[in-house]
């Protein structure tokens, strides 16, 4: 049985790429045989995906070794130094869970679509479904990769699915425009990638994320001096895993969109709102983190890089809190948030939290995918109005998505006992035990903190100006209902959102000393070296804590849901009333860098047409008049050149004798010469 | 018991041309007048087959694995014996094929082809040439009823005046060639090859033999019209018909390299004439400064032209310098890679050029025209035979999928492998630039409009067969580059190994 269930995993990514198949071709050639415009194929695509997935969830866990590892080789290499690169499928408890996720997500947003595309009588609808089966094709391919070259081919097709969709309404001027951004915003990241997965197979000859072979496992040889790498740039072999860290990490941050890198993201929001879901809580944006988790043994061994991380990940969890307090649209603010929680995941990662941060993952895929969708029913009650200004008061015309928001909102916002208090809990106690030896850790944790208040902050203003007060216009006063097929993604992620963090209560395992850490046994159920126990090993850090464990454990707790509290509570008391003002105008000039994203995308555009253009230029002119000169010099000397040539054919044949001749002569008196005949 | 063939049995290939020679000069006599132009090509073709059949089943049953020599070591048959053998009989068997609706109004049909086969049984003797006096032999036969092809066209001016030119021409290189061999028998003693080579260790007589080899080096250089024994080449290559030009700057050719690479590497073997201080008769040096003037000069002629054919012309000069390269690198010590590489390209290239011949051999069919504007917008009229000439283009180019591609990679991968990185540049650039003149003629071809009508009444049977022959030899010889490559090896392999 565990067999049959490994044997099916490449069909989990296939299944999806059979439907986006039959919406590309069935929609070019035979539009009317399509149902639903491809929505029914895709939905059965990654109903199967998500039944396989648990299926292979369950014999992971069932399977003595907790992991299933194929690779087939595709190109095989020549020669002595020569390395083969492989697909392959590597399952193990991490990549199970989020295969899962993934497919779960990916069978609600196709639900969810039927009355956000169909029932909203949008035209385009094959390509709209060929793109979703083939972006969630691509990202459980990246997901169950068994190597860095293959999850860097995924990862790009992500990055191109996710162009095709958030481009979905290309006549209008914002999405095309939209999607170039990111497209171009994450390939700049993915630059940083590509070489970085060079450097690695350069350095190791391998990229397997496990197995004795694999490059987390030589990297730790080699650190430990048990084995030797080729390094490169005359660095030792830490300085240089670093440098390979980094560049990987080039894609994460564009991906995940971290800061610099963020900026993709709120533009992103012009695709369609069940694009965003996917894009957000599953695919494109968790890429990133994922890719870090799942070489996390690499990761380990790298201080600097961890630090980093950790650093990047808080500062972008502050920063993209920030921003999200001011904004006016609904969906404007979910892209901050975001950003933001993606923030405390790589805060999570950088502190040495893997359970933590892949925890956080995982409640934030169903809070974040539920936010979404809600947003998206919103939207359509709206009709398409995303202004929260012209919302109000829908809490009473539609209850369900009310309360499923709701449930959204606590997790987001981390009020205890829903999913998202427990994991960012965990995240910011992880950062708050390592830090306390480390500065600059402490400082990561510290606006990691802060985050927290304006989560909570801008989390609950949302809702009030939603769902409370008076309707502030008509269509608010009247409007559009939905149907069943909006509601009932919102009532499972809205219960998943609820309890999903009942897995890992670390603060109530702590307290009552019963064993709850059911997600910490889940990523410890593997093959020793892909376990969090042994990342624990590997990781740098020594814990710290203030008094004993469980008051760390206690005031860590008690701060963040403190902070997240007042947030919420100010935010509550000022917009849930009937006639909420635009308190955020007292910010004065503060509020006008955060609504224009602390001039992020100003600056990026000056420095590409500031800077990169002008050097374009000059490249251009390089090329145009260097380079290009050469070679049209060269063509016009080959041509006179030759056309003297052809004056020596002068048709006498004397002439031809006598060259003939003298050539010989001159040949053998050359020879002769070199040769000391004479 | 297996029934064993009698040695001289080896040298079927030779014979089968011989003999096919011989039965049209019987039918000529019969009945001079014979307006029967298929049974002549039929037989000359059959006769051709025959040939690359028996050396391809030589090949395949391992004959020349261990040498076959024969009158007393004269001639010796061997695996590079029987591969340029193969190489010449499937040349001769194209242009046979063609020549039967080129020369459709043509007399003297039967001298016709009885020609090529006397000139193709030369050809095939000339690989297993063993002795210098044989080799001599053997250049004259394949040499002079090649004279007499060019010229066959008695009423063409061009092709009466190129024909004398090649024979002056040819006169003067063959004086050479033979007062090269009496001087290399002077100090030698001897003319069969293995025991040349014993003549370097020959005290204070150097210079008399230097100038020897140097003198024979220049006779082959006349025969695979090498840069400076090339004048004659352009003129006769557009004044001859089309399938005489292919037969000589495809299969002539490469006997001229087969006899060469043959008599250089056992005659004048490397290690004593060139790496010995006491004679040093840098031969490898000359070949070097013939290869890269060849190549040069070739491919930049080739790329001012403005007729097709001569354009064909040059670049097949420019051929000899990519395939003088398997001389031009040799060391000493595993030569067995560019010599070989060099043996696949002169099979690559005795179809892909025969083709191109073949497909000017059909616009003259069609009086198309000479130059590069009469061929614009052929494509539309005859679209398969201006892909099949696509075909031949770019593999001389040495583009991919095609076989040009991977000999020419091959061969220039062996120049580097034995240090003459400079070698390969130059054939590199050289292809490069010869990327240009090939592609002005896909370009008049495919991409250009018609100036006028073309006046294509029919489509001749057996020029097309033999053009597609060619074409699919060509793309072929890529995916199947594999067991061309193995025996080239062990033609390269039999000489120097």
């Amino acid at each position: 049985m565990a067999a049959l269930s490994f044997e099916l995993a490449p069909v989990i990514a296939a299944l999806p790429f059979v439907s986006f198949l039959i919406a590309l071709l069935a929609g070019a050639f035979a539009p009317r045989l399509l149902p639903k415009g491809g929505a029914i194929p895709g939905i059965a695509a990654t109903a199967g995906s998500l039944l396989l997935s648990a299926w292979a969830a369950l014999a992971v866990w069932n399977s003595s070794e907790g992991v299933y590892h194929e690779s087939i080789t595709w190109v095989a290499g020549v020669g002595d130094a020569a390395f083969d690169l492989h697909f392959g499928i590597l399952l193990d408890p991490l990549s199970t869970m989020m295969l899962v996720i993934v497919s779960l997500v990916a069978v609600l947003v196709h639900v969810f679509s039927l009355g956000y595309m169909n029932d909203e009588g949008e035209t385009g609808l094959p390509r709209y479904y060929a793109g979703l089966g083939l972006f969630t094709a691509s990202m459980l391919s990246f997901v169950f990769a068994s190597n860095l070259l293959m999850a860097f081919m995924f990862f790009e097709l992500v990055g191109l699915c996710s162009w095709l969709l958030i481009g979905f309404h290309f006549r209008e001027p914002g999405p095309p425009s939209a999607a170039k951004k990111a497209f171009l915003v994450t390939r700049f990241g993915d630059y940083f990638f590509l070489v970085g997965v060079v450097g690695v197979f350069a350095t190791f000859g391998t990229t397997a994320f496990a197995g004795s072979e694999s490059f987390p496992h030589l990297a730790e040889q080699v650190l430990a001096g048990e084995a030797s790498a080729t390094t490169f740039l005359g660095l030792d072999p830490q300085a240089w895993f670093a440098v390979l860290g980094l560049l990987v990490l080039g894609g994460v941050v564009g991906k995940s969109a971290q800061y610099p890198l963020h900026t993709w993201l709120p533009d992103a929001m012009e695709g369609p709102t069940p694009v965003s879901a996917l894009i957000h809580a599953a695919t494109m944006v968790a890429a990133g983190v994922y890719l870090v988790a799942r070489m996390y043994g690499f990761y380990a061994l790298l201080p600097q890089v961890l630090a980093f991380i950790a650093f990047v990940g808080g500062f972008t969890a502050l920063f993209a809190a920030s921003m999200g307090v001011v904004k006016k649209e609904l969906k404007q603010v979910l892209a901050y948030s975001t950003i933001s929680q993606y923030g405390y995941m790589m805060l999570g990662l950088g502190a040495g939290g893997y359970v933590a941060a892949t925890f956080h993952l995982m409640t934030h895929a169903f809070f974040k995918a539920l936010l979404f969708l809600g947003a998206g029913s919103v939207i359509i009650a709206m009709h398409h109005n995303e202004n929260m200004w012209d919302m109000g008061g829908l809490k009473e015309k539609m209850p369900v998505t009310y309360y499923a928001f709701l449930s959204g909102s606590l997790a987001l916002a981390g009020i205890v006992p829903f999913s998202g208090f427990w994991s960012k809990d965990e995240v910011l106690y992880e950062a708050l035990v390592h830090g306390l030896d480390s500065p600059l850790l402490l400082g990561a944790y510290a606006m990691g903190l802060l985050a927290v208040f304006f989560t909570g902050f801008y989390t609950f203003r949302m809702v009030a100006l939603t769902f409370h007060g008076d309707p502030r216009t008509d269509t608010a006063r009247d409007p559009h209902g939905v149907g069943w097929n909006v509601k009932l993604p919102l009532v499972v992620l809205g219960t998943l959102a609820a309890v999903a963090g009942l897995v890992n209560m670390v603060p109530v395992a702590e307290l009552t000393g019963a064993h709850l850490e059911f997600l910490h046994d889940w990523l410890d159920a593997g093959p020793e070296a892909l376990t969090a126990h042994h990342y624990g090993d590997l990781l740098p850090y020594s814990s710290g804590t203030i008094g004993t464990e469980l008051t760390t454990v206690l005031l860590s707790a008690g701060v963040s849901l403190g902070l997240a509290l007042a947030g919420a509570g100010l935010a509550w008391k000022l917009y849930a009333v009937a006639d909420p003002d635009e308190h955020t105008d007292k910010l004065g000039s503060a509020k006008t860098v955060l609504f224009n994203n602390y001039y992020q995308d100003e600056y990026q555009v000056w420095i590409a047409t500031g800077l990169t253009l002008p050097l374009a230029r000059a490249a251009d002119k390089f090329d145009q008049g260097v380079i290009d000169g050469v070679v049209n010099g060269v063509s016009s000397v080959s041509l006179l050149s030759g056309s003297r040539v052809k004056r020596i054919q002068s048709g006498v044949v004397t002439n031809y004798a006598f060259l003939l001749t003298a050539s010989l002569v001159v040949l053998l008196v050359a020879i002769g010469l070199i040769g000391g005949w004479f | 018991m297996v029934y064993q063939l009698p040695p001289w049995a080896a040298l079927a290939p030779t014979l089968l041309f011989v003999a096919v020679a011989l039965v049209l000069f019987v039918i000529d006599s019969i009945n001079p007048d014979t307006e029967n132009r298929l049974l002549l090509a039929a037989t000359a073709t059959a006769g051709s087959l025959a040939a690359a059949g028996v050396s391809v089943w030589y090949l395949l049953a391992g004959t020349g694995e261990a040498p076959i020599r024969l009158f007393q070591n004269t001639l010796v048959v061997d695996t590079m014996s029987l591969f340029f053998a193969f190489v010449f009989a499937s040349v001769t068997a194209l242009v046979v094929v063609a020549s039967y609706d080129y020369m459709r109004d043509h007399s003297y049909q039967a001298e016709y082809y009885a020609l090529v086969a006397l000139a193709a049984s030369g050809m095939t003797l000339m690989p297993a040439a063993n002795s210098l006096a044989v080799v001599f032999i053997s250049l004259e036969l394949s040499s002079l009823p090649s004279y007499a092809l060019v010229a066959i066209l008695k009423r063409n001016r061009g092709s009466v005046e190129a024909g004398l030119k090649y024979f002056l021409i040819g006169a003067l290189s063959s004086s050479i060639l033979a007062y090269g061999i009496s001087l290399v028998y002077a100090v030698s003693g001897s003319l069969l090859l293995p025991q040349v080579a014993e003549a370097a260790s020959v005290e204070g007589l150097t210079g008399v033999l230097g100038i020897g080899v140097l003198m024979v080096l220049g006779g082959f250089a006349f025969k695979t019209a090498s840069v400076p024994f090339h004048f004659w080449a352009p003129e006769a290559y557009e004044g001859a018909p089309a399938p005489v030009s292919a037969f000589l700057s495809s299969a002539s050719k490469a006997a001229g390299f087969a006899v060469a690479f043959r008599v250089f590497t056992v005659a004048f073997p490397v290690e004593t004439y060139v790496q010995t201080a006491a004679a040093s008769i840098d031969w490898v040096l000359a070949v070097q400064i013939l290869a890269v003037v060849t190549m040069t000069l070739g491919n930049f002629a080739a790329a001012t032209q403005d007729t097709v054919k001569r354009m064909l012309a040059y670049s097949s000069v420019g051929h000899a310098g990519y395939a003088l390269i398997g001389l031009a690198a040799l060391t000493g010590g595993n030569d067995q890679f560019v010599l070989g590489a060099s043996m696949a390209h002169l099979l690559v290239y005795g179809f892909m050029n025969t083709g191109a011949f073949l497909f000017i051999a059909l616009a003259e069919y069609w009086s198309v025209g000479r130059t590069f504007e009469d061929y614009n917008g052929l494509a539309t009229r005859a679209p398969f035979a201006c892909a099949a000439m696509t075909v031949f283009m770019f593999s001389l180019a040495g583009l991919p999928p095609f076989g040009g591609f991977a000999s020419k990679y091959l061969l220039f991968a062996g120049a580097v492998g034995a240090g003459f990185w400079w070698l390969a540049a130059v054939g590199a650039i050289n292809s490069a630039l010869s990327l240009y003149y090939y592609s002005r003629v896909v370009k008049a071809m495919w991409i250009e409009e018609p100036s006028s009508e073309f006046a294509i009444e029919s489509k001749p049977v057996g020029l097309y067969a033999a053009i597609a022959a060619a074409a699919v030899a060509t793309v072929l010889l890529l995916p199947g580059f594999a067991p061309v490559w193995e025996y080239a090896q062990s033609a390269a392999a039999a000489l120097v190994a």
